[in-house]
């Protein structure tokens, strides 16, 4: 209609202007009727007018003839009697042919001819009988006209006068009855008009009550699953206006998402402004006015999107913190050319990139596993089980001291040297084993101990450091331990030869030896000596644990010991008259009481007195004059006391002063004794003695050194 | 969590202690704990950490502790739910310290308190925690930090 596109609205619209055409149509009919009924009012009352203009001639008339005879005559009635005369004959002649006449009040007013043939029937025998009574009035009223004439009018008056009214009575009855009919007309008219603008409206109604109430159920349809879309989806859904408003219709999810009750109507900006840099706002922002405000395509700006992974950290319970992914998806809603929305998809993504850092942390444990791998697979798995128990004992004797809370000098000196003897043996024995990366991470422990030791002020927080890498330590454990189970696992699953009995004592010996042997080749690399281990006595393996335990680490910080401060370089073996390669002799002894003796001999320089008083007098273990007096078995003793080291220089083999202090505590921890024996020069031989079990003390007992 | 990052907590809680009190807060030795037996005296303020990092802090302390906290800063009203009150001001002078000093790499959240030496505090169980002793005027209180 009219070139507009009406779509659904065509129905009602048409309905409307019907209605309106009816109403209209009664309007138009009313005023044209109305005007007609006016017209035939005023006609009635011309009519009626007739009557009484018939009388007025009749009456003139007569006074006219009863003035003849007299002196002084009326001039007025004659021009009364005239005029009476002249309307009745206007009126007359505009009633049958339409004309002008003039009204009640003197004006002109034209009438239209009437068209009623009853009327007209009357007026045509009026018009008979009025021509010859207007005719003798134009005689009687003519200038000079004598008595005769008068009499004649009189005389044609009292003949048709009474015929004159009853015509005009009748033309006035039959106009009141053609002014009733149209009134009677008009009123079918507006009954019809109305009745059929009410018929319309009922129709409309009727129609667009079932039509509204279909687009209800529709609508109602329609939201009911929306409602249950946005409700059950787990991804966050909602309209973003050009003000970055959230709408008011999203889903439920999106609460959640964002942390806050009422999203809806909420700045999106706002609400992400505490968990996200300033930056990812700003861009977020430029990103949004890209898409709302500008003509470019969305594909290729969505890679610029900066919240396509945004971290959320928030509080879900007083005291826990969380952190949860989103990640936020843009597309265009249009009207027409016009963005007008954006329509926002939020997926939480928390699980994924869970996945993807798990992922991620695996790869690199596994990097990492890999050299460690390397390393040990070379080692026997008895034996690391072994080193992996006396480990985490080590670093637990290490908690342990951390752990106890004794204040004061004294007390963190003990400490340092109670955790650094701890750790030398641990050094020891992770190197004995060829973990070198292990053995240098209880080096860097080692390293700080020293650096606590020179503290003058000393106090519990200084030991921070300490205690973080104690922690380090015993993850270092649980990584060896996590790659040991996954060797012993692929093991499992490789061989296929049934396994070495455990009784096999000469093997199970051969495996110690080997390995003290592939310690000192190690050691003596690093240091350009050249060294030959021998081997005699008992398989170790037929010692209890603790006893076992003891000798590896006491042998192991022997061996170490004998290189670096005992065995001389090939060549100046070769000018003292010795063969290039040191001897290191081990023999290992069950004594007569149940114990062990142990023997461990190098054919080194043996102990030099004089660089043991000059380094006991450097770190402060002896004053000036003290070391001045004291004698050789005083100061070989000494080779034994925390911090004592004549090596200048700390490295992953010696320099820490640590090593026989920490056998010092092995032995003497197991009830045991040590007892050196040697020539300058030509030898250093220690003999170590561990009670049996039964004789073992619960506490350490008082120590007893022989040099 | 790094012997720098243990620092940050140490050193924000000591400041409190001086500023506070005008008494300075012994540090002891630091030592790692065991997540089933770990140091929960009757006064306990949790914050909990996630991020690069998850896991929670936590400073408990004996009521006497912070008896004289408030008694030393002018404070006569010492019933429990003052002191509550204390705990929960020294966790969020933790927290919103921390917040400042670790950037967005931490998100700390809200503290709780909680009363009573008989509470389970949850920590990550797969981590050694530090255990920070604190001694300030002869009481004990604790440091707790079991990030992962």
């Amino acid at each position: 209609m009219f070139g507009i596109d009406l779509g659904k609205y065509r129905t009602l619209v048409v309905s409307i202007f019907l209605f309106l055409l009816f109403d209209l149509g009664v309007l138009v009919l009313n005023f044209v009727i109305s005007s007609e009924i006016a017209q035939d009012a005023e006609a009635v009352n011309l009519a009626g007018r007739q009557r009484m203009l018939s009388q007025r001639t009749a009456k003139a008339a007569l006074q006219i003839e009863k003035q003849a005879g007299s002196e002084t005559p009326d001039p007025r009635l004659p021009a009364e009697l005239a005029l009476a005369a002249d309307t009745f004959e206007r009126t007359l002649h505009a009633f049958r042919n339409g004309g002008e006449t003039v009204s009640g009040g003197g004006k002109p007013i034209l009438l239209a001819r009437l068209d009623d043939a009853a009327a007209q029937d009357i007026l045509t025998r009026t018009d008979a009988v009025w021509a010859p009574y207007r005719k003798a009035m134009q005689a009687a009223l003519a200038p000079g006209a004598g008595a005769e004439t008068v009499a004649a009018m009189v005389g044609r008056a009292e003949d048709t006068n009474l015929q004159l009214l009853g015509l005009m009575n009748e033309l006035t009855t039959r106009m009141e009855a053609i002014a009733a009919s149209k009134a009677n007309n008009l009123r079918m008219v507006q009954v019809g008009g109305i009745s059929l603008a009410t018929i319309n409206f009922v129709i409309i109604l009727v129609h667009f009550i079932g039509h509204l109430r279909r687009a209800d159920r529709e609508l109602e349809s329609a939201r009911k699953q929306t409602d249950d879309i946005l409700r059950t989806t787990q991804e966050g859904l909602f309209l973003l206006d050009p003000e970055y408003r959230i709408g008011t219709q999203h889903s439920r999810a999106l609460a959640g998402m964002l942390g806050t009750g009422q999203p809806g109507g909420a700045n999106l900006l706002d609400l992400l402004r505490p968990v996200v840099s300033q930056k990812t706002l700003d861009t977020a922002r430029e990103y949004l006015d890209l898409l709302l405000k500008h003509e470019v395509k969305e594909k290729l700006v969505a890679s610029l999107n900066p919240l396509d992974r945004v971290e959320i950290n928030m509080s879900e319970a007083p005291g826990i913190a969380s952190q949860r992914y989103l990640k936020f998806a843009f597309n265009r809603v249009k009207e027409g050319k016009r963005v007008t929305h954006l329509l926002v998809t939020a997926n939480d993504i928390t699980r994924r990139v869970q996945l993807e850092q798990d992922l991620k942390e695996s790869e690199e444990r596994s990097a990492n596993q890999m050299s460690m791998l390397v390393e040990l697979l070379r080692v026997d798995p008895a034996a690391m089980q072994e080193f992996l128990a006396g480990a985490g004992s080590a670093l637990d004797g290490m908690n342990a001291l951390l752990k106890d809370q004794t204040e004061g000098r004294e007390a963190h000196g003990a400490r340092i040297n109670g955790i650094y003897r701890i750790a030398h043996r641990l050094k020891g024995d992770a190197a004995g084993l060829g973990l070198s990366s292990l053995a240098g991470n209880v080096h860097a422990l080692e390293t700080q101990l020293s650096e606590l030791r020179e503290r003058s002020d000393l106090m519990g927080e200084h030991f921070l450091p300490v205690t973080v890498r104690v922690k380090a330590l015993f993850a270092d454990l649980e990584a060896i331990q996590s790659v040991v189970t996954r060797v012993a696992a692929m093991r499992a699953a490789v061989v296929v030869d049934p396994p070495r009995p455990a009784a096999d004592a000469q093997a199970q010996a051969l495996q110690f030896v080997q390995r003290w042997r592939a310690y000192a080749t190690q050691i003596a690399q690093r240091r350009q000596k050249c060294v030959e281990l021998s081997y005699g006595g008992i398989d170790i393996a037929t010692l209890d644990a603790a006893q076992r335990e003891t000798i590896v680490g006491v042998v192991n910080q022997f061996i170490r010991n004998a290189i670096v401060h005992g065995i001389e370089s090939p060549d100046e073996r070769r000018v003292r008259g010795k063969p290039a390669a040191g001897q290191l002799s081990v023999y290992v002894m069950r004594n007569e009481e149940g114990g062990v003796d142990l023997s461990f001999r190098d054919d080194g320089q043996g102990i030099s007195t004089e660089r043991i008083r000059l380094a006991a007098l450097k770190s402060g273990l002896l004053s000036p004059e003290r070391a001045h007096t004291s004698t050789d078995r005083e100061l070989i003793a000494l080779i034994f006391a925390p911090g004592m080291s004549t090596q200048d220089h700390a490295d992953t083999d010696a320099g820490r002063g640590a090593g026989l202090d920490a056998v010092k505590e092995m032995v003497v921890g197991q009830g045991g004794r040590i007892r050196i024996g040697t020539t300058r020069g030509e030898y250093c031989h220690f003999r170590v003695t561990l009670p049996a079990a039964a004789a073992r003390p619960v506490q350490p007992a008082s120590e007893e050194i022989k040099a | 969590m790094d012997e720098e990052q243990l620092r940050i907590f140490v050193t924000i809680l000591q400041n409190y202690f001086e500023q506070q009190t005008l008494r300075a807060a012994e540090v002891g030795t630091p030592f790692l704990g065991e997540p089933s037996a770990l140091p929960v005296f009757d006064y306990t303020a949790v914050i909990g950490i996630s991020g690069v990092r998850r896991g929670c802090v936590y400073f408990t302390a004996p009521g006497e502790l912070l008896r004289d906290v408030l008694l030393r800063v002018g404070e006569p009203n010492v019933a429990e739910a003052n002191l509550a009150d204390l705990a929960g001001e020294i966790a969020n002078t933790i927290s919103g310290n921390a917040r400042r000093d670790f950037g967005p790499d931490f998100m700390i959240s809200v503290p709780v308190v909680m009363r009573g030496r008989g509470q389970s505090i949850q920590v990550p169980r797969d981590a050694k925690p530090y255990v920070i002793p604190l001694r300030w005027s002869k009481h004990l209180a604790a440091l707790v930090v079991s990030v992962r």
